[in-house]
């Protein structure tokens, strides 16, 4: 008894003790011994993207002939989990590969600002918004990441409408989707809400047609008025369009990746709002429905006085930890990852749209080569401007939307109190 | 020492801070973070709402082992079949009833035809959790109708020839011999059913609902996950942790005490 009253005092002591200071050292410096760089992502054990990381490899070789560089492939549902545990630590890789916007900005604590090293690459590379926070650029854009609308052309023509003009204006485009779901059966849009991300991607796709250009702009660079009308009318049209049966059925018990694509992709809807890179895009969809038959258009304009664009940003790109010992050879490594050589191979394998404007797409298709035409107008997505909390926010209250349990008042307050936040 | 240790660095993690304020000590924020998220809140109303359905989960089991037990016609092919579930793991049940449950999916077809609307089983905030907690217990019935039938066999066939002598019906039976013989085993299979739904449905609930809809089947772990992978909040995540921990202490005392009662009465 005595024994154990001794070991609950020194317990106790100890949890005080340790209480008053911190638990955790973020400054600490580890990993990246000499010689050797770490690269940590989720890519590099695809076959697709072998040759891409060969190519890169012999490109830092050349540079740095004595340094070994080591891929370390981690699956991506835990890579943020186990990213956060090495930084948490203070131990990790030296190079790592980030999503643009939230998944970075949070973390750029640990970074390295890649501004002073990747100076010669701002003009050939596209997409470098997704990865800067306050001025400062904490990692290179390897594939642009967005969010055409595409649709099926076939459909379109067993309606008897005009594959190539498809609609402009939000009653037109309704008008066309009610033709074709009359003459195949076909929903209009494929919507896939169950992790919350269809709202995400509905937000940006139709985006640039509902905001003003100004309002627009205004909520990329931060200034965020969720209570303007033409916010709130985003998020009226998603439940109006739910409301009007123009989703496929069930969307909130739906996954985007890959049901609401594979709802697509066998032509029981006739239009989605997809990705540009790595999955659900016009690599996936010319597999089912045959590259000639899969159209991209922009948003139709929805409120008067807007001007449709694509949305798009850095998809992926690589950074560089704060505890890296050499953070220029750390930095060439980065630039050998989004040499063009490289992309080019990463574009030709993985089916992704590169952050180099200078690649050649002509021969992929119509979809590809008007996604990338797009791209000079095009802007940053609505959605990749907000914080991995407000995110989720919106998921959960994008459900509730659909469901009728919150108004639109009452989440774009929700929203705006979780925005502020921050 | 070696198990204390890191609970003790996770509990006083718990009091720095996220982001910015990484490594400060923060006092109590995170816990106050905590109770006014109701996505949390939700997620301790679903372990009140597991508790709840508890019985059920216990009585499903008690009752086919009781069948068996009396040897229906066919409680040979039975005893196999209803094991057979326990052996698939949490991420191959969900995927299969993540298309058996679809709302074009054949469960909801089987209703159309019998005249009932759709249900969309995962997408309804009052339905999901239900059903994901269904589709749990079926998975892992069968390891409590194991050690049930293993509890039938200490039971006296004596008193089962007595009661049947006596005329007593199947309810009767069941309520007055079997019962009061298994007690035991009963509160055997509360205490084992109870840790299994609180900590092994992680895995139902990330390939089913991934929480949703509208956070509707979020579980403490889950939620824990979400804050140290997703949200990058991992010291908010160890104010969870500590949360769970604590309720998990509570429910095994509780538990241990009805087991060590138990065990002097008999």
């Amino acid at each position: 008894m005595k024994q154990r009253a001794r070991w609950s005092v020194v317990l106790v002591a100890g949890l005080v003790l340790a209480g008053c200071g911190s638990a955790s050292e973020p400054d600490s410096s580890s990993g990246g011994s000499d010689g050797k760089l770490v690269v940590w992502d989720w890519k590099s054990g695809d076959p697709s993207a072998a040759s891409y990381i060969e190519r890169a490899k012999a490109d830092f070789a050349r540079k740095h002939p004595g340094v070994t560089v080591e891929f370390v492939a981690q699956p991506f549902e835990q890579y943020y989990t186990l990213l956060g545990a090495a930084i948490q630590a203070g131990k990790g890789p030296d190079v790592m590969l980030f999503n643009g916007g939230g998944q970075i900005r949070d973390r750029v604590d640990s970074l390295v600002p890649l501004d002073e090293y990747v100076g010669d690459d701002r003009q050939r590379l596209a997409g470098w918004e997704a990865f800067t926070k306050d001025g400062k650029t904490y990692a290179a854009p390897v594939t642009l990441q967005g969010h055409p609308i595409y649709y099926n052309k076939s459909l379109y023509q067993r309606a008897g409408l005009d594959p190539e003009r498809p609609a402009t204006d939000w009653n037109e485009f309704v008008a066309n989707c009610q033709a074709i779901t009359r003459a195949t059966g076909a929903k209009c849009f494929a919507q896939g809400n169950k992790e919350g991300i269809g709202i995400q991607f509905f937000l940006s796709g139709l985006g640039s047609g509902v905001l003003p250009p100004q309002e627009y702009d205004d909520w990329v660079a931060g200034k965020r008025n969720w209570t303007s009308p033409g916010v709130k009318r985003v998020f009226s049209l998603w439940k109006e369009v739910n409301d009007q049966g123009l989703n496929n059925d069930g969307a909130s018990s739906t996954a985007m990746f890959n049901d609401a694509f594979a709802v697509f992709q066998s032509g029981k809807a006739s239009h989605v709002i997809g990705l540009m890179s790595d999955i659900g895009h016009w690599k996936d969809f010319a597999e089912f429905l045959e590259a000639r038959n899969v159209g991209v258009m922009k948003s139709p304009v929805v409120t008067a006085g807007t001007t449709p664009s694509l949305p798009y940003d850095g998809g992926i790109g690589y950074a560089v930890a704060k505890w890296t010992k050499d953070p220029k050879a750390a930095a060439d490594m980065v630039r050998s990852l989004t040499s063009t050589d490289a992309l080019k191979v990463f574009y030709a394998d993985a089916g992704a749209i590169a952050s180099d404007t200078t690649i050649d797409v002509s021969s992929a298709g119509p979809a590809v080569a008007t996604i990338v035409s797009e791209t000079k107008d095009g802007k940053p997505a609505l959605h990749v401007a907000l914080s991995s909390k407000t995110l989720d926010l919106m998921g959960r209250l994008s459900q509730q939307l659909l469901s009728g349990s919150v108004t639109v008042d009452k989440a774009v307050e929700e929203l705006a109190k979780s925005d502020r936040a921050g | 020492m070696l198990r204390l240790w890191p609970l003790l660095l996770g509990v006083n993690f718990s009091f720095t801070g996220d982001g910015e304020r990484n490594g400060t000590a923060v006092g109590l924020d995170n816990y106050r973070d905590l109770l006014e998220d109701p996505l949390f809140r939700g997620a301790l109303r679903n372990v009140g709402l597991l508790v709840l359905l508890l019985p059920i989960a216990v009585a499903i089991p008690g009752l086919l082992a009781t069948f068996i037990y009396l040897r229906v016609p066919g409680h040979r092919l039975f005893r196999g079949v209803y094991f057979f579930p326990a052996v698939l793991s949490p991420v191959i049940v969900g995927a299969i009833f993540n298309l058996l449950l679809a709302f074009d999916g054949p469960l909801n077809a089987v209703l159309g035809g019998a005249g009932i609307g759709p249900v969309d089983w995962l997408g309804n905030p009052h339905v999901a959790m239900f059903a994901v907690v269904g589709v749990h217990i079926w998975a892992t019935f069968g390891m409590a109708l194991v050690v049930f039938l293993a509890g039938f066999a200490t039971l006296d066939g004596a008193l089962l020839d007595a009661a049947r002598v006596d005329g007593a019906s199947l309810p009767q039976t069941i309520w007055h011999v079997i019962v009061p013989g298994l007690s035991r085993t009963i509160q055997f299979v509360f205490v084992t059913t109870m840790i299994g739904m609180l900590t092994s449905m992680f895995g139902l609930l990330y390939i089913m609902t991934s929480g949703g809809p509208e956070g509707s089947t979020y579980l403490p772990e889950y939620y824990i996950w979400i804050q140290q992978g997703q949200m990058n909040r991992p010291a908010l995540a160890s104010a969870a942790s500590t949360v769970l921990f604590m309720i998990m202490v509570v429910v095994g005392l509780l538990q241990l005490g009805l087991l060590r009662r138990s065990g002097r009465t008999e």
